[in-house]
């Protein structure tokens, strides 16, 4: 549970950086990489109880169904499309284009990447009211963060709002 | 980003929802995602999760040999 020593507001960009400086080298070497951004999404209070709430899940670790096209992982620019995985699929019925992290992990259960059968668990045990008929991945390597925003990203928000539907959405790296 | 609800989890890359096998760590991480939906009334608000790898990694090795995974 979030408790005031637990949570913090307004936390500067280098509390708990653990190597201070890294964005100022990284928007040195790698000019426009970076979006800066200062202002923090409006909070909006939940309609209505989270049991009655429909889930989905956004998620950047390249997890896509098995026969989709695979994301474009050495694209020197990056891939600026998105799969939609079928919220009801096993993990079997899926698999990893990624490069950027440690699929080890991921590799044996996919569940410590992308939680979908927990999520499965918790939308049948009515915590939460249901999932969106899909989850929605991408991967993290895009180096052009305006055309990201403009593109990727406006397209899964208004995928998820508007033929999803869903009243709330988990975001997780990966 | 700057979304008006974040949770920080102190675990590695591709692990962010715990060990492989250890369900109840990644459904205690959603569900604390969750939590906050109701729990915060300011935006930015990031939570640091209270959990160690440590603690998790060693109650994964636990749970593959009650699997059978390892030996």
């Amino acid at each position: 549970m979030a408790t005031s020593n637990n949570t913090e507001s307004s936390r500067s960009e280098t509390d708990g950086q653990m190597r201070p400086g890294l964005w100022h080298v990284v928007n040195e070497r790698y000019p426009g990489s970076m979006i800066r951004k200062d202002d923090a999404v409006e909070l909006v209070p939940l309609a209505k109880p989270i049991s009655e709430c429909r889930v989905s899940f956004v998620s950047t670790s390249g997890v896509q169904p098995r026969g989709t096209m695979p994301f474009d992982t050495v694209h020197p620019v990056g891939d600026y499309t998105f799969r939609r995985v079928p919220s009801s699929s096993h993990p079997d019925d899926l698999e990893i284009h990624q490069l950027k992290y440690i699929t080890s992990g991921a590799n044996r259960d996919l569940n410590c990447v992308f939680p979908i059968q927990r999520l499965q668990e918790l939308a049948a045990e009515g915590i939460v009211g249901g999932l969106t008929e899909n989850f929605y991945t991408f991967i993290g390597y895009n180096m052009a963060p305006e055309l990201l925003e403009a593109t990727l990203a406006e397209n899964i928000a208004e995928a998820v709002v508007e033929s999803e539907r869903a009243d709330v959405v988990v975001l997780a790296p990966a | 980003m700057k979304p008006p609800r974040a949770m920080f989890v102190p675990f590695m890359m591709g692990h962010q929802f715990g060990p492989p096998f250890h369900s109840a760590v990644q459904k205690r991480i959603l569900q604390e995602m969750l939590n906050l939906l109701t729990t915060v009334n300011e935006s930015p608000t990031i939570y640091d999760m209270p959990i160690t790898w440590a603690e998790v990694r060693t109650e994964a090795r636990a749970i593959e040999r009650q699997l059978g995974l390892t030996t």
